[in-house]
């Protein structure tokens, strides 16, 4: 036996062996600056704001109505904040039951050709540019022509808009909620002679429930940041709105002030559009940071 | 027995109303931009994809400035976006050490969760100044002889700077979905190839990137939807000008960002108001069958799983 003689199974080319572990090595370094290139917007977006919003963020900022001229020069964002609370609310009201029902039927009694149509269905909502709902939420609620909706523009037309655009997300978080409960769950539910609606009420809700709470605050967190449905169905409006629907209905919205505010040729109203950015980017991260909480808590990771 | 079997079927027409909605919401959507834009379907018909001039006094109206300011913008923001996101999903999948994935992750998730509008403020208090001081005269200087590269005017606005700003906004829908794919690679086949001595970029190449790529493609469809249809940082950003741009740097005008502008003045007069319609039928139509296929593809590679980034922004 002379082992030593062995031809080795792999010439050692040197050469090819360094070479390959350099490209290997260039390839990290791109993907990492890939990256830090890539998350450099978060960064620098959440910096700008705070640099050049700080010095209007104190309590009364949330607190009091825009007053001043041009509007909003003095004051504070106490529409905006008023008003996304309504639209939110307005929006849940019509997205959760929907949503919440559609994502069960999917996962509950949906046949399986049926089931997939009705989840494409979903997905291309969930496509469709928030822009074009914006113009189908005019034509339903806001116009005297047609549906016979008189909202006008105001916060039950924006609000269900909103709506449209949150329940498609309610219903496919719900149906990946439940799908994600271990079968024998419910099937230990049924072989005891349960029907589906006491093992829905005694089981699914229950397991489902972190899964279907990350739907809402997902879908809350997304309409809490459109702007362009709001354009056609409730402009804006820098006082309290007097009701939900007709002339004084229209509420504030924090998206659509800083919008508005940065289109002003006026160098107070960037700053404070750029203040009120702050305190969308906190309520949009709080929202982040209850998903993940969920998330962690339930250990399902529905995301 | 008899009452829990009717509470059951009574639980199901419940739900089933619940999916009526669901169906009559999308219906109604697609009627209603169907019924208002019919008048300029018909008084137009297909010439209103390349006619140039826009002008309502006169009735005329065609939409070639825009779709060629929609589609260059998107096709720009992709060719920024592709790279970086597959990048960033390489990174975040193969490369990144385990304990630092999950934090990263959470970054480009953050990317994605910015409203819209914000980008937008970003970008007219960033991201054009930049433009305006930096770049654009450095181009100017050096390469004002490549017609594409020619500086008009050097004001800062314009397709660049909008398409950089939609190219962050697709960056974490394509990042999150190459990253999903990645991971859908059986981790067996992935093991072997480093038993036999590969290196990570090998397998990568040989092994991941054959299994994972119909998966990336779809990420790239859905990133093109998004793209299309982006509105308020584009009517931000891109300068507004119906004109179809000739350059880099050249101003321009999108589909969205018109009907964002005039939508509300158009509905004085109907046919004015079919026309723009018919340009967010144009929308709809195109996110419609890009999301078709790009779902598609998804739910074949990656079982249609749903992650944060695909929700996110306004």
């Amino acid at each position: 036996m002379e082992l030593q003689s062995q031809e080795p199974v792999f010439p050692a080319n040197k050469g090819y062996l360094k070479r390959k572990k350099f490209y290997n090595k260039m390839v990290v370094f791109f993907a990492f600056i890939a990256f830090v290139i890539g998350s450099f917007p978060v960064f620098h977006i959440l910096y700008k704001a705070v640099a050049i919003g700080y010095k209007y963020l104190d309590w009364s900022f949330i607190s009091t109505l825009p007053t001043g001229f041009p509007i909003g020069a003095e004051g504070g964002i106490f529409n905006a904040v008023i008003g996304d609370a309504y639209l939110i609310v307005i929006a849940s009201i019509l997205a959760i039951p929907i949503g919440i029902g559609t994502g069960l039927y999917l996962s509950l009694f949906g046949k399986k050709k049926a089931n997939g149509v009705l989840r494409l269905l979903n997905e291309l909502m969930l496509g469709i540019p928030s822009i074009v709902w914006g113009i189908v939420g005019f034509y339903i609620f806001s116009t005297n022509a047609g549906f016979g909706f008189h909202f006008g523009f105001s916060a039950l037309a924006g609000g269900l808009t909103l709506g449209f655009i949150m329940t498609p997300i309610i219903a496919l978080l719900t149906e990946q909620a439940v799908n994600q409960i271990p079968a024998s769950y419910i099937e230990g539910a049924l072989a005891l002679g349960a029907t589906k609606w006491q093992a829905t009420q005694a089981v699914i809700l229950k397991a489902a429930l972190g899964g279907i709470f990350i739907g809402i605050l997902l879908g809350v967190m997304n309409i809490i940041g459109q702007t362009a449905p709001l354009l056609f169905t409730n402009y804006y409006n820098t006082g309290m709105p007097t009701g939900v629907t007709g002339p004084g209905g229209a509420v504030g919205d924090l998206a659509m002030l800083i919008f508005i505010y940065i289109h002003e040729p006026s160098k107070i109203l960037h700053y404070k559009a750029e203040a009120a950015s702050v305190v969308l980017l906190l309520f949009i991260f709080a929202i982040d940071l209850g998903l993940r909480l969920i998330n962690y808590l339930t250990k399902r990771f529905i995301l | 027995m008899f009452t829990l079997k009717y509470k059951d079927d009574l639980f199901k027409y419940i739900l089933s109303v619940f999916v009526l909605a669901v169906v009559l919401i999308f219906l109604t959507a697609f009627i209603v931009i169907l019924y208002y834009s019919y008048p300029a379907v018909i008084r137009y018909g297909i010439s209103f994809l390349w006619v140039k001039e826009w002008n309502p006094p006169i009735k005329v109206f065609g939409a070639l400035t825009f779709l060629a300011g929609t589609f260059i913008v998107t096709f720009l923001a992709l060719i920024f976006a592709i790279p970086f996101s597959f990048g960033i999903g390489i990174f975040l999948q193969e490369y990144c050490p385990f304990f630092l994935r999950g934090i990263l992750t959470v970054i480009i998730e953050m990317l994605a969760g910015i409203p819209s509008v914000v980008f937008g403020v970003w970008g007219v208090l960033t991201v054009v100044p930049w433009l305006r001081e930096s770049v654009e005269p450095f181009f100017n200087a050096h390469f004002s002889s490549i017609p594409f590269l020619k500086v008009e005017e050097n004001i800062g606005y314009g397709i660049l700077a909008a398409s950089i700003i939609v190219a962050f906004m697709i960056l974490p829908i394509i990042s999150s979905i190459t990253k999903d794919s990645l991971a859908s690679v059986p981790k067996l086949a992935k093991d072997g190839a480093l038993a036999m001595g590969a290196t990570r970029l090998e397998v990568i190449r040989n092994v991941s990137l054959p299994y994972a790529l119909s998966g990336i493609y779809g990420g790239i469809i859905l990133g093109f939807g998004r793209a299309v249809g982006e509105t308020i940082a584009v009517v931000l950003l891109i300068g507004n000008q119906a004109v179809v741009p000739k350059s880099l740097f050249s101003v321009g005008y999108t589909i969205s960002a018109m009907l964002a502008n005039t939508f509300t003045f158009a509905v004085i007069s109907p046919i004015y108001a079919s026309a723009e319609v018919e340009l967010a039928l144009i929308l709809l139509l195109t996110s419609l069958i890009v999301n078709i296929i790009g779902r598609n593809i998804l739910n074949r590679v990656i079982g249609g799983r749903f992650n944060r980034s695909q929700f996110g922004g306004g």
